[in-house]
């Protein structure tokens, strides 16, 4: 009688400790997926931040901002090609 | 007694029927219908879900992103799950950009949805706001929408390529969507547990445009102050590099301002820019010698049915006169020494009357009539550029031709597939393996080197001393032609409406750049080329030459001294490559030879960059970090003085420090 109760007791902890571990493993996945989805989130929060920058540093370095300015503020003009004097590549020599 | 008895043998009669009836049932359910029925609750607590493939990102030729694809949201409301809807609704109207009464609308609704799609900087506090459901979707940007929108195309409303670039390299960049499993809740909501894949979304491909974002900013800008200038009813740029059949900028505008690919799609009648195809003609086929002499008939030359006129009157011509001037009696008069056929084929070795076979579709062919449905005037009208109608990008293509030593190449728009990773990571640029490679694909040689040279003379005589002159530059050879011919409207020839185009090669010795300028219909000031489309062509090539990135080889174009592009590279420790000769010498320009990229991967940048100058290059740099890769890639080689682009990513291990590697392999010259 003893004897069947503690088969009947080793069945129940078994039991348990099998639904435990599905209830970690379920739960720690759960807790993995909610971590994966937020860092999803933070990425495409970053790229997005970084795409917003670099479209505002290429509208500010553009010719449509920058020639007027440059020219208004700065009394600069585009030069013309006899201003223009271009370095040879003159290879080893220093 | 016995009564009961029967009645208690119908009860389990009764309830023994009823047991088997279940049992039956249990077993029709169980087994017979059992796969149906596991099915109907799979599909019920379950959904078959599909990834989207990331699609492949469009470069310009220095790693300039022109179209990304970016993770946007669709925000769906649930406002009874709100916990503070008047403090929570002041910040989603707020992110979401709603007006009020919008938002007092969407608080009546049991779920308010808003398709946007919205960034993820916009949505970002709204993440932890009880109530607020974010739905993510892939979305394609171009963060300069007004660079080259008619080449790169937009996509349809399917989410593939719709028009231009994005429609014919769709296949690439398309990537393969995937596919999942999702458990759902009695209400049908998606569980927060994992998603069983079943396949792998696959990212599209990354292409690298030949297009170089900074000239086309220049073109656009100089024919868009053209077209407002002279109150023009449209027009087109396009610069190519002659040697490799690359398209750097394109260009096309209206009067209304739409960006249509007429480049590609739009034909017109040529006019004089088609006569030096006419003295390609003459002179490969030797029915010319320079000191041949027609008469300039005092500007005006009756022929049967037609007159024919200059502009310009001369006593006599030479055919460089006739070029140099433009003049129509000239040209005619020496095309009269060509039989149909030969003109023809000259013409369509050209590639005049067939698609170039760039990558675009719907491109036109323009029109070459056969010899056999020539009319009377027809060879004097080909001879002048009419009776024939291309596109600027055909134009362009034949002078690259001259420019290329005779040889015509295929143009394309696509100098590399990169695949690997999908994605934009890093500072910028593509990554992952390249896949493709453009190298020049000559089509057919069509004059001999010496006739090339020869017709490059003809055409650098037209802007130092003929109707070019306004293209001149100071310090440069400008070799060019103007063309002004009349329009076409509804099958005649319109009074008073004009196309002025100039083809220009740069500069007239070794070309780099081709670039063909149309002005459609210039309403102010003078309709003529040399007064129009030359001086924007000049402008064009002032910017280019001041521009820091643009696909010019300066040492090339430089004072170079000879004897110190020859010296050793390898030698010298210094970071000095450039010496600046004083006094200035404009004609002593030297060709800077081709070397080999160093491969500097994994290098610092200061040591990268180091390595890069040593050989003769400069360097543009891309990110930060440890050096990833460069264009032109390691081992390929680049005429020095041209610009490397270095990108460099924070995430790679910096290497010890070490000298620079060799190539690997051979050098492989491009051409």
């Amino acid at each position: 009688m003893i004897r069947g109760r503690h088969w009947v007791a080793a069945w129940l902890v078994a039991f348990l400790a099998t639904t435990w571990i599905v209830y970690a493993r379920q739960t720690a996945a759960i807790r993995a997926a909610r971590e994966l989805t937020d860092l999803r989130a933070r990425r495409a929060n970053l790229e997005g931040h970084r795409a917003d920058l670099e479209r505002r540093i290429r509208t500010a370095e553009s010719r449509a901002v920058l020639v007027p300015r440059a020219q208004a503020r700065l009394g600069l003009h585009l030069p013309s090609d006899s201003e223009i004097v271009l370095i040879p590549a003159a290879g080893g020599s220093r | 007694m016995a009564k009961l008895a029967v009645r208690m043998q119908v009860v389990q009669f009764g309830v023994f029927a009823g047991l088997a009836l279940l049992v039956a049932r249990a077993a029709q359910v169980q087994i017979v219908q059992g796969r149906r029925w596991a099915e109907e609750a799979k599909a019920q607590r379950t959904e078959r879900i599909v990834l989207a493939a990331r699609r492949g990102t469009l470069y310009d030729r220095h790693g300039t992103p022109l179209a990304v694809t970016q993770e946007t949201y669709h925000v769906g409301i649930a406002p009874n799950e709100l916990r503070d809807p008047a403090a929570d609704g002041a910040l989603i109207s707020r992110r979401l950009g709603l007006p009020s009464r919008s938002w007092q609308e969407a608080l009546r609704k049991r779920y308010a949805y808003f398709a946007g799609p919205y960034s993820a900087l916009e949505v970002q506090p709204l993440r932890t706001v009880r109530g607020v459901h974010l739905e993510a979707v892939l979305n394609r940007f171009y963060p300069d929408p007004g660079v080259a929108r008619a080449t790169i195309g937009r996509l349809g409303d399917d989410g593939r390529g719709g028009s231009g670039l994005e429609k014919t390299l769709d296949t690439l960049l398309a990537g393969r969507s995937g596919a999942a499993v999702v458990l759902k809740d009695r209400a049908g909501r998606e569980y927060e547990s994992p998603a069983r894949v079943i396949a792998a979304p696959v990212p599209g491909l990354d292409v690298v445009l030949t297009l170089d974002a900074e000239l086309q900013e220049i073109a656009q800008r100089a024919l868009d102050d053209a077209l407002r200038r002279m109150d023009a009813d449209g027009g087109d740029v396009v610069m190519l590099d002659p040697t490799s059949g690359e398209v750097l900028a394109l260009a096309s505008r209206t009067r209304e301002g739409s960006a249509r690919p007429s480049a590609f799609t739009d034909t017109f009648e040529p006019g004089s820019i088609a006569k030096i195809f006419a003295a390609a003609g003459l002179l490969a086929l030797r029915r010319v010698t320079p000191a041949d002499h027609v008469s300039g008939e005092g500007g005006k030359w009756r022929l049967p049915g037609r007159t024919i006129t200059d502009e310009d009157p001369q006593p006599s011509l030479t055919l460089a006169d006739a070029i140099r001037v433009s003049s129509n009696i000239g040209i005619v008069k020496f095309a009269a020494r060509l039989e149909p056929n030969e003109q023809y084929v000259m013409l369509r070795d050209f590639g005049f009357g067939s698609p170039t076979g760039i990558e675009f579709p719907a491109e036109a062919g323009g029109r070459l009539r056969p010899p056999s449905e020539w009319q009377r005037p027809s060879a004097a009208s080909l001879a002048m550029g009419y009776e024939l109608s291309v596109t600027p990008i055909q134009v362009a293509m034949a002078y690259g031709a001259l420019a290329n030593d005779g040889v015509l190449l295929q143009p394309t728009l696509v100098r590399e597939v990169r695949g690997g990773s999908g994605s934009v990571e890093g500072g910028g640029g593509a990554t992952g393996t390249v896949r493709y490679r453009h190298r020049p694909e000559p089509v057919r040689r069509v004059v001999s080197p010496a006739v090339a040279g020869a017709l490059r003379e003809l055409l650098r005589g037209v802007v130092e001393h003929g109707t070019g002159t306004e293209a001149a530059l100071t310090n440069f050879p400008v070799a060019a032609k103007t063309g002004t011919a009349r329009r076409v409207v509804n099958g005649r020839y319109a009074a008073g409406e004009y196309t002025a185009s100039f083809a220009a090669l740069f500069p007239a010795e070794r070309p780099q750049l081709v670039l063909v300028v149309k002005i459609d219909n210039p309403h102010k000031g003078s309709y003529f080329a040399a007064q129009t489309a030359a001086p924007v062509t000049r402008s064009m090539l002032e910017q280019a030459l001041a521009a820091r990135n643009v696909a010019l080889d300066r040492a090339r174009l430089s004072t170079a001294v000879p004897r110190a592009v020859a010296a050793p590279i390898e030698d010298d420790g210094g970071v000095v490559p450039y010496v600046v000769p004083w006094p200035y010498h404009p004609d002593s320009a030297a060709v800077g030879a081709r070397r080999a990229v160093p491969d500097v991967t994994g290098l610092g940048i200061r040591e990268a960059v180091r390595a890069l100058h040593r050989r003769g290059f400069r360097v543009a740099l891309r990110g930060w970090g440890a050096a990833e890769h460069t264009w032109p890639a390691a081992d390929d080689s680049a005429n020095a003085g041209s610009v490397v682009t270095l990108f460099a990513q924070p995430s790679l291990r910096v290497a010890p420090s070490a000298p620079t590697r060799a190539p690997s392999s051979p050098r492989r010259p491009r051409r």
